[in-house]
Order: C-alpha cells, then sequence, then structure tokens
C-alpha cells in the first residue's frame, strides 16, 4: 500500500476526532468526544480505569467500530493512514512459549522497501542490546518486551505513534528511560505521539495537549493549566487519591491550585503510601 | 523393504503416498496457526461436523467428498460469523456445531440401509480409500491453500500473536482471517481421507507440538513442523502397509511416538 502524505494543505492537524461514540452490548462507553492533536506534538489521554481510555484509542485506530462520529489522521480516513501510524499495545497477548525470536517478530512489521539494518537501528535506538535480536519474544522482561514493541511501532518512520499505557509493566527506572525514548521520537523524529497514562508528573513535564475522558470528554489542553488539584478532582473523582503522588512530585511544573500546599506538606506521608496507591492504579 | 518396494508398484499405494505427503505438508504449516491461536479444537470439530455432508452425498448417491467439503467451508463460515455477531468463543460454536452437525449425519444415516463402506472409510480413514478423483481434490486443493499459505505467511503469523497490531500495519486481517478458517476446514476434510474424522486432527497438532519442544526460533519451527509431518504420515503409512494395520491409527501412533521421543530429546537438550 502506498504511504499517503503525512502533510495535507487542510491543516497541520494530526488527529482529528469528531463526535466519536462507542457502545459496547447497549452501554456507552465513549461519548461524543471531539478533540483535534497538532502535528509534531505529544498528546496523553487520562481518566480514571474504565473511563474508556483504551476504547477510544481502538476507535481512533479502526480497531473498534464507532457507533457514531468520525477519525482522520492527517486528514486522511484510518484506513487509509495505516501505513503512517505505529501502535503500541497495551499488552501482547500472546502464547509465551510459542517459538519465535525478537528478530523474527521484528521482521514481521518492517516494510519490505525498508533495509534488514534497520531493525538493528531501531533495537539500539530504544537501548537494547544487539544480543535481543536472538533472544525468544517470550523470554523478554516486561520491560524488555515494552521496548521491543516500540522499536516494532518505530521500525517504519511513522509519522504518528499510538502507546495504549506504554509503561505498565516497567519498574520507576526503566519508566524515566522509556519516556526519554518518547521526548527522544518526538523532538529528533517529529513524531506525533499520542498515549494513554497514568502518570501524571511524566504527563505534565512529557505532554504538549492532554485529553481528560471519564466516557466523555471532561477537558482539554495544556496540562499546566488543566493539572490542578481541582482538576485532578473533576477527572479522577473517587480516585483522586491514587495520583496525588503524581501531582505533588510535578508540582514545580505545574500550577497548582491554592489548596495543594496542604497537600504539598503532606508529601512524606504520601510517598510513604505509595507502593499502595501504585499498586491500586495498575 | 522388499515388501515396501513390492507394495510402491500399486496405484493405491502410490495415490496414498502422494496423498500422504501433500496432507501431511498441508496440515503441519496449518497446524502452525491452530496451535499459536489456541483454535485446537476447530479440526476435531470440523471433521466431525463434515459427517452430515458425507450423510447427505451418501443419501443422494453422488460423491461424498466434495459435498463434504462444501458442508465444512459451510460450517467454517457460520463459526467465523458467529464469533464476531455473538459473545461466545470460537470453541463454545464449534463445540455447538460440530454436535449439531453430526447428529445430523447420525440422523441422515439411519435413513440408508445396509453396510456402507464409504462411511466407514471416512470414520477410521483407509489408503485403499483413495481414488484418483479423490488425488485430484487434495492436489488441486491442496496447491491452492499452499500458494495462499506462501504469499500470506508473514501476515499470519503477525496477525496470529497480534491481531490489533496487524491491523494497524494495514493487514487485511477480517479477509485472512476468513480464508484461514475455511482454508484449514478444507484441509482437515481431505486428511480424512487418509485418517479419518476421529483421528484427522492430530495431524493438526502433534507435528507443531513435537517440533515446539525442540525449536528456539520460527524458522526452525516451521521446518521441523513439516519434517516431523512426513515421518509420521509416510512411517505410519509404510508400518500399516507392512503389518496390515489401519492406516490413520497407525499414523496417528508413528506420530505419537515421535512426539514422545521428541519430548525426551527436549528435556535432554535443556
Amino acid at each position: 500500500m502506498p504511504r499517503p502524505s503525512p502533510k495535507t494543505n487542510s491543516g497541520p492537524s494530526a488527529i482529528s476526532v469528531v463526535g466519536c461514540t462507542v457502545s459496547f452490548s447497549g452501554q456507552r462507553v465513549v461519548s461524543d468526544v471531539s478533540f483535534s492533536i497538532p502535528s509534531g506534538s505529544v498528546a496523553a489521554i487520562i481518566g480514571p480505569n474504565g473511563s474508556g481510555k483504551t476504547t477510544l484509542v481502538k476507535a481512533i485506530l479502526g480497531l473498534v467500530p464507532m457507533d457514531s462520529g468520525q477519525v482522520r489522521i492527517f486528514d486522511h480516513p484510518i484506513a487509509d493512514a495505516h501505513p503512517m501510524i505505529g501502535y503500541v499495545p497495551q499488552h501482547l497477548d500472546f502464547d509465551r512459549r510459542f517459538p519465535i525470536t525478537v528478530a523474527e517478530f521484528m521482521e514481521l512489521a518492517r516494510h519490505r522497501h525498508l533495509e534488514r539494518e534497520k531493525i538493528d537501528e531501531m533495537i539500539d535506538e530504544v537501548g537494547l542490546p544487539d544480543s535481543t535480536l536472538k533472544k525468544q519474544l517470550g523470554q523478554l522482561s516486561g520491560g524488555q518486551l515494552q521496548r521491543v514493541l516500540i522499536a516494532q511501532a518505530i521500525l517504519n518512520n511513522p509519522d504518528l505513534l499510538v502507546l495504549d499505557e506504554p509503561a505498565s509493566g516497567i519498574d520507576i527506572v526503566g519508566e524515566k528511560a522509556f519516556y526519554d525514548i518518547i521526548r527522544h521520537l518526538n523532538r529528533e523524529h517529529d513524531t506525533t505521539v499520542l498515549m494513554v497514562s497514568h502518570e501524571l508528573s511524566v504527563v505534565s513535564k512529557l505532554v504538549d495537549t492532554v485529553v481528560c475522558l471519564n466516557h466523555k470528554m471532561i477537558c482539554f489542553g495544556p496540562p499546566k493549566k488543566l493539572l490542578t488539584v481541582k482538576g485532578i478532582g473533576r477527572i479522577f473523582g473517587d480516585q483522586t487519591q491514587t495520583f496525588e503522588h503524581d501531582l505533588i512530585q510535578s508540582l514545580g511544573h505545574v500550577h497548582v491550585h491554592d489548596s495543594a500546599h496542604s497537600h504539598a506538606a503532606d508529601h512524606d506521608d504520601i510517598v510513604k503510601k505509595r507502593p499502595v496507591t501504585k499498586k491500586k492504579k495498575r | 523393504m522388499q515388501l515396501l518396494l513390492e507394495m510402491l508398484q500399486f496405484p493405491f499405494m502410490q495415490r496414498a503416498l502422494i496423498a500422504g505427503a501433500m496432507l501431511a505438508l498441508l496440515l503441519s504449516i496449518l497446524g502452525i496457526f491452530v496451535t499459536v491461536r489456541r483454535m485446537a479444537f476447530f479440526g476435531d470439530g470440523i471433521a466431525h461436523a463434515s459427517l452430515a455432508g458425507i450423510a447427505i452425498a451418501i443419501l443422494v448417491g453422488v460423491s461424498p467428498l466434495p459435498v463434504a467439503l462444501a458442508w465444512a467451508a459451510a460450517v467454517a463460515l457460520a463459526v467465523w460469523w458467529l464469533e464476531r455477531s455473538t459473545r461466545l468463543s470460537s470453541d463454545t460454536l464449534i463445540g455447538i456445531l460440530f454436535t449439531a452437525s453430526m447428529a445430523l449425519g447420525v440422523v441422515l444415516m439411519s435413513f440408508t440401509r445396509g453396510y456402507q463402506p464409504e462411511l466407514v472409510s471416512f470414520l477410521f480413514g483407509s489408503i485403499l480409500s483413495v481414488r484418483s478423483i479423490d488425488l485430484t481434490y487434495i492436489l488441486a486443493i491442496g496447491a491452492v491453500i499452499l500458494t495462499w499459505l506462501l504469499l500470506s505467511f508473514r501476515h499470519l503469523t503477525y496477525m496470529s500473536l497480534s491481531e490489533d497490531q496487524a491491523i494497524v500495519s494495514g493487514i487485511p486481517v477480517r479477509l485472512q482471517t476468513v480464508i484461514l478458517y475455511v482454508a484449514l476446514a478444507l484441509a482437515t476434510v481431505l486428511g480424512v481421507k487418509i485418517l479419518g474424522i476421529i483421528l484427522v486432527s492430530a495431524l493438526l497438532i502433534l507435528p507443531p507440538a513435537a517440533s515446539r519442544l525442540l525449536s528456539s526460533n520460527f524458522r526452525g519451527h516451521v521446518v521441523m513442523s513439516v519434517v516431523m509431518s512426513e515421518l509420521m504420515v509416510l512411517l505410519g503409512l509404510a508400518v500399516s502397509c507392512l503389518y496390515d494395520l489401519p492406516s490413520g491409527a497407525t499414523i496417528i501412533l508413528t506420530g505419537t511416538a515421535i512426539f514422545l521421543l521428541t519430548a525426551l530429546a527436549g528435556r535432554l537438550k535443556r
């Protein structure tokens, strides 16, 4: 399939979603969501568990049917835009005993016109040693597998990279390296990034635009404006406490409502609670 | 050995060997996708469901194989369609359709009178039952499926490991899945001629399962699966001829022995 041009005369929008509504078994999971993500930016969809984030991402990618609405990627309908997209799913649900090496798995996604050496290059780009290519896919740790999935997603130089909770299953050290990769891809390769994320501290530092979702779109805009204690309360409701630490971590980068200072005083307590709240999140 | 060479002079034995070699190749490759997609029950269900097609053909007085092929393809399409339009899993749907279709076959067979050699050969398989016209079906349909497998192998592997990523990469996953289901149904029914309804699914499962125990990469897995399948069928046929044993059962027992030896070798390798 010939690759359509990402830049069109209709404007710089990478993703345009208008009135996206998705239902499963009569239950509305995503309701009338509309937003637009500029080309070359990093955007995140945030929201509580079960708020429809993954469903929205899948609707954007054409993986689940919409009841109504329209999605355009670089002004192309989704069916024509697939060659421009790299996708990292939330989980790779495969038989881990299946004998396939990382190199063979990467090869499955390689466009025929790309040289085989590009696979080595991408593995290097995500910070994995060359020896990883000979390992079996099922023998990788969660963090290594996520990096392989990213390497595979960026193999064909996508204009848009979509990641569904990309840091799930990665430890805190790995998380930082992982988001460094995202930043590098965006800055050096001008890749537009859309991700689902729970890490508010990361979102506030890395992301240009936030889509807050709780079945409906609650808010949309830059994180510095939206990620206040009041704003988080609106988005997460009962789950707000889960995200307090992330918010406090990013205080220096986010304009916080006055009441946040009282939360900051309890910072140590919240840090102590972190293992519990982290577990609750995932 | 002398006896085997003498047996090879017989046209029925030549047909059985050619048909066996083609089916071993076909079912071992399809079996890789069956095992990775966790749909081992599919082959078994389709083979049993084909009984209704065979019964219809016998009642009407036409050749059973083409009717069984058409019936199995229809059941495969029904499973695919119901999978998408209901909340039921493929295993549940196959369980329902296979028992219903088999029950229909049993009821229809009750209307026929006397001993039915065609039916017995379909139930348990027989090398003697492979006629020239059956061989033509096996080679023609087998060649079409093999060509499709060759052209779609990368797509099939990718969508079997990660369907969503395959869709996003632009692979026509829905179309390829329909073709895979129909190809599996047709190949399984072709295998029924040699192995029988009851045993044919073993040729889908045993070679990839044995190959998996020794393979460390996908290329090796495919090659080893084909080699083991050919060994299983050709050795099984030879043993069944030498000792005058039922071909289907002997092939499966040979395959089981290969699997056990492979499991042992796999343990020693570790």
